[in-house]
């Protein structure tokens, strides 16, 4: 059977919002998708792990923010949630904190209700705390027993520094030092409007909007959070020893920039070729050609104050060495030979058929607007991304790669054998 | 709500077409009945690796993934106890990329023992990074083995052993495509911005001529898994990091009444955070740090679960009574008007938040249509709104106690 013709793929259209400020300043962004019936509204807030003082204490004040309220319980707050079959996420990174809520349309006003609640009045209740604290010590303490888990943590420190912000890690006894106090503390200094903003997306009439405003005008005026982010302590090489393991998981990074760094589009692009698809050269090179693993992988990644470039990979415990070898022959080789033209094709499409994929369906937008707005952008970020990614040239990602991506600036950390 | 149209091609294909209001995208969803259930004792994980095998290119298209890039695609694809699962979304004018190289694949596959051998190890990796390289990683193993005796079910999708893996013949290889993978034994279903009239001509023109082949009956259908008894208990002491109990118990298949009532049973225990085990069990009385209760949901006798990691300090034992417990409750106090809507709420938010993108109905199509009955589709939740509070109660007593129960209790050696 003849191959079909390939039609022309036209970039995909980025939703552009409408922002309107609340009485105090706090930007709303709206998005309007009218075709399925549903809204979702995230709150999000200057609030991430590296601006705690207190270990565990920015993760457990937007987790336990659905704990209890002036005016409702936690039970009360799950209950109301749950009934109308709402969808509640309150999720944290290292930058920001982000509540989302997730409604059908005729369910919203129930949902706003909570939220409101959620958002503003979280009492930190005495014995929910010590709830959650006892919860998340034992979850911690399993989840230590994992090797993905303890990659992360491994990498973490040895990239950043043991104690720097964006990476350091605290034993699980560390819950039992949290107090409703030091919460109330935490919350007080970041969800505030110098610190917030929200976007609402899918199908939602001028009322919706108006309560999410009325939201956010009650937040207290505060001021922006600040930090201080000390230079970095990388180690170039660090590892434990797992007992039984018959993987390794190796982690491979390079301390960088962010997204604001006028190569980091680029080194996304490498990232892509190196490890963001299935044909992806880590791909083929440990996976497809040795069998040393189930899946390899690279990426750029993006934080407020800092980025790094990172592969990855869960190898053989007995081809560790032969693995590594392999990760650093394809980072030698992407820095030192111009990628082919028509690989640089195939990476920009897969660029473009991943935000063309994020797109699909009505909150995708609302995902990138965040990400965007974080960033101090506007969603022509997008744009000029897709514009960026479809006219570099091999000879510009040869000259970043050349740059950035060196064997001796790497920090390779193993768990396992 | 799914709308839907249907043609049946002379060989036996089945194609499904969902003509989406909005999307860039189309999603092409090739499903085919085979799964774990119809593996041989011997070559456990069969179906599975079969399915890494079929992206390893075929005479005409030596490199599956190429062409899918080409068009800005992406495809993957899983496997179950029932059947395999394969996928590709492209933007929705390049669809028919998707058709050529599914049709292409279903005939033409071309896998040298070079490419098997490699393959093996692929999924040998994958089998200790998912089940061997961590705590609670042959649960599943185990747990099935002691819920199953006749059924295929009694093996996990990967498979009993990596031996199996490794012992796998190309001889296997040829036999199982031929024998599964065709026309007949296939399900097409695209969710795209297009009309379904041109879905199912190109369907047509890239499928139309492939020779038929047979449809499979699952010949292990027949065998009727035996009701559990008396209890079945294993433990197992080793170094995980807590103390965790988990009981099955076997299901009715999916279609039949008493399917529905365990998933909205396990809905009302553990679907949310106000759900009973996880307010009474977890937030109040703090006997388990994560606890769950769900279906594992084959499509033939599935399990019910109820799981939980043990706090330290708690006994096993006060544990499992405590689960029992939730258990007794339902049946003492039926549950409630409020909270039975409740969950049947849920249902409703769950099945809509489930249909915003073009690959999750693509997906739910083929799915439903193996099944074999349409009407599911979009009429399952009319079923969980007839469920009544007596009939769980009624269900409980009848089904889920100890005695019909298979119980693998993890001690932690810490």
């Amino acid at each position: 059977m003849k191959r079909p013709e390939i039609h022309p793929i036209s970039l995909p259209r980025v939703p552009h919002y409408e922002v309107t400020k609340a009485a105090n300043g706090t930007p709303l962004y709206t998005l309007h998708n009218s075709t399925q019936g549903v809204v979702r509204v995230s709150f999000v807030f200057r609030a991430g792990t590296s601006y705690q003082t207190v270990p565990f204490s920015a993760s457990t004040v937007v987790n336990t923010l659905s704990e209890g309220t002036q005016n409702l319980s936690g039970e009360q707050i799950a209950e109301g949630l749950d009934f109308v079959g709402s969808y509640y996420d309150a999720n944290i990174d290292r930058d920001w904190s982000v509540v989302t809520f997730c409604s059908l349309g005729k369910f919203i006003d129930p949902t706003l209700d909570i939220a409101e609640e959620v958002i503003l009045r979280p009492s930190f209740p005495e014995r929910e705390i010590a709830s959650y604290c006892a919860k998340r010590k034992e979850q911690l303490h399993i989840q230590r027993s994992k090797p993905e888990q303890l990659s992360r943590e491994l990498f973490g420190k040895s990239l950043f520094g043991e104690n720097h912000p964006y990476g350091i890690t605290s034993s699980e006894e560390a819950y039992d030092d949290l107090t409703p106090e030091l919460l109330r503390e935490f919350y007080q200094a970041h969800y505030n409007a110098a610190n917030a903003f929200a976007v609402i997306s899918g199908d939602f009439g001028p009322e919706v909007e108006e309560r999410v405003k009325a939201i956010l005008a009650a937040l207290p005026e505060g001021k922006e959070a600040s930090r201080e982010i000390p230079p970095l302590e990388s180690v170039p090489f660090a590892k434990e020893s797992l007992e039984g393991a018959v993987q390794s998981s190796v982690k491979i990074g390079i301390p960088l920039f962010s997204r604001t760094h006028p190569d980091f589009i680029p080194l996304q692009v490498l990232a892509t070729a190196m490890g963001g698809y299935f044909g992806s050269r880590l791909m083929q090179n440990l996976r497809e050609e040795h069998g040393y693993t189930y899946g390899a992988y690279a990426a750029m990644i993006n934080l407020d104050q800092s980025g790094y470039f990172v592969m990855s990979a869960e190898v053989a415990a007995e081809h560790t060495d032969e693995a590594i070898a392999e990760f650093f022959n394809e980072l030698e080789r992407i820095a030192s030979k111009p990628i082919g033209e028509e690989e640089l094709e195939i990476v920009r499409k897969i660029i473009v058929g991943d935000v063309m994929r994020i797109f699909d369906g009505p909150f995708g937008a609302a995902d990138v607007t965040i990400e965007n707005i974080q960033n101090g952008e506007r969603n022509n970020y997008t744009e000029h991304f897709m514009e960026r990614v479809r006219t570099i040239t091999p000879a510009e990602l040869l000259a970043v790669a050349e740059r950035h991506l060196q064997k001796n600036r790497c920090t390779v950390t193993i768990i396992g054998a | 709500m799914i709308n839907y149209k249907e043609h049946l091609l002379s060989n036996g294909l089945r194609v499904l077409a969902n003509e989406d209001e909005c999307s860039a995208m189309a999603a092409v969803n090739l499903l085919y009945q085979v799964g774990s259930r119809d593996e041989s004792s011997e070559r456990t994980g069969f179906a599975h690796l079969f399915e890494h095998l079929i992206f390893r290119g075929t005479k005409s298209v030596p490199d599956f993934d190429g062409p899918v890039q080409e068009v800005c695609g992406e495809n993957n694809a899983f496997t179950t106890a029932d059947y395999t699962n394969f996928y590709i979304t492209t933007p929705k004018d390049n669809f028919e990329t998707a058709l050529w190289l599914e049709a292409d694949r279903m005939m033409g596959l071309d896998i040298t023992p070079e490419k098997l051998s490699l393959e093996k190890s692929v999924v040998i990796e994958e089998f200790n990074q998912r089940f061997l390289n961590r705590p609670y990683g042959e649960q599943w193993h185990t747990l099935r083995s002691m819920v199953y005796t006749r059924h295929p079910y009694r093996w996990p999708v990967i498979g009993i052993t990596p031996d199996h893996i490794r012992d796998a013949s190309l001889e296997d290889v040829k036999d199982f495509y031929e024998r599964f993978y065709n026309p007949s034994n296939a399900i097409l279903s695209v969710s795209a911005a297009l009309p379904a009239e041109r879905i199912f001509e190109a369907a047509e023109r890239y499928f139309g001529s492939l020779p038929a082949g047979r449809a499979n009956t699952h010949s292990q259908e027949s065998i009727i898994e035996p009701a559990i008894t008396s209890p079945r208990r294993h433990t197992i002491e080793s170094n995980v990091p807590a103390d965790q109990i988990t009981i099955a118990f076997l299901m009715e298949p999916r279609g039949e009444r008493g399917y529905y009532l365990c998933d909205l049973l396990t809905d009302l225990l553990a679907g949310g955070e106000s759900a009973r085990i996880y307010q009474h069990l977890v937030r109040q009385r703090q006997i388990f740090s994560a606890a769950n209760a769900y279906i594992t949901g084959e499509s033939g006798q599935g399990m019910l679960i109820l799981t939980g990691q043990i706090t330290p300090g708690t006994s096993v034992e006060e544990a499992e009574e405590a689960l029992y417990g939730e258990l007794e409750l339902l049946v003492k106090e039926p549950v409630g008007d409020y909270e039975l809507r409740k969950v049947q709420n849920k249902f409703e938010a769950n099945i809509t938040f489930g249909e915003l993108n073009v690959m999750n109905k693509a997906m739910n199509l083929g799915y439903y249509s193996m099944l074999g009955d349409m009407s599911l589709l979009n009429g399952e939740i009319e079923l969980y709104r007839s469920i009544t509070a007596e009939e769980i109660a009624d269900y409980i007593r009848r089904n889920l106690n100890r005695n019909q129960s298979a119980t693998l209790i993890y001690r932690s050696k810490r």
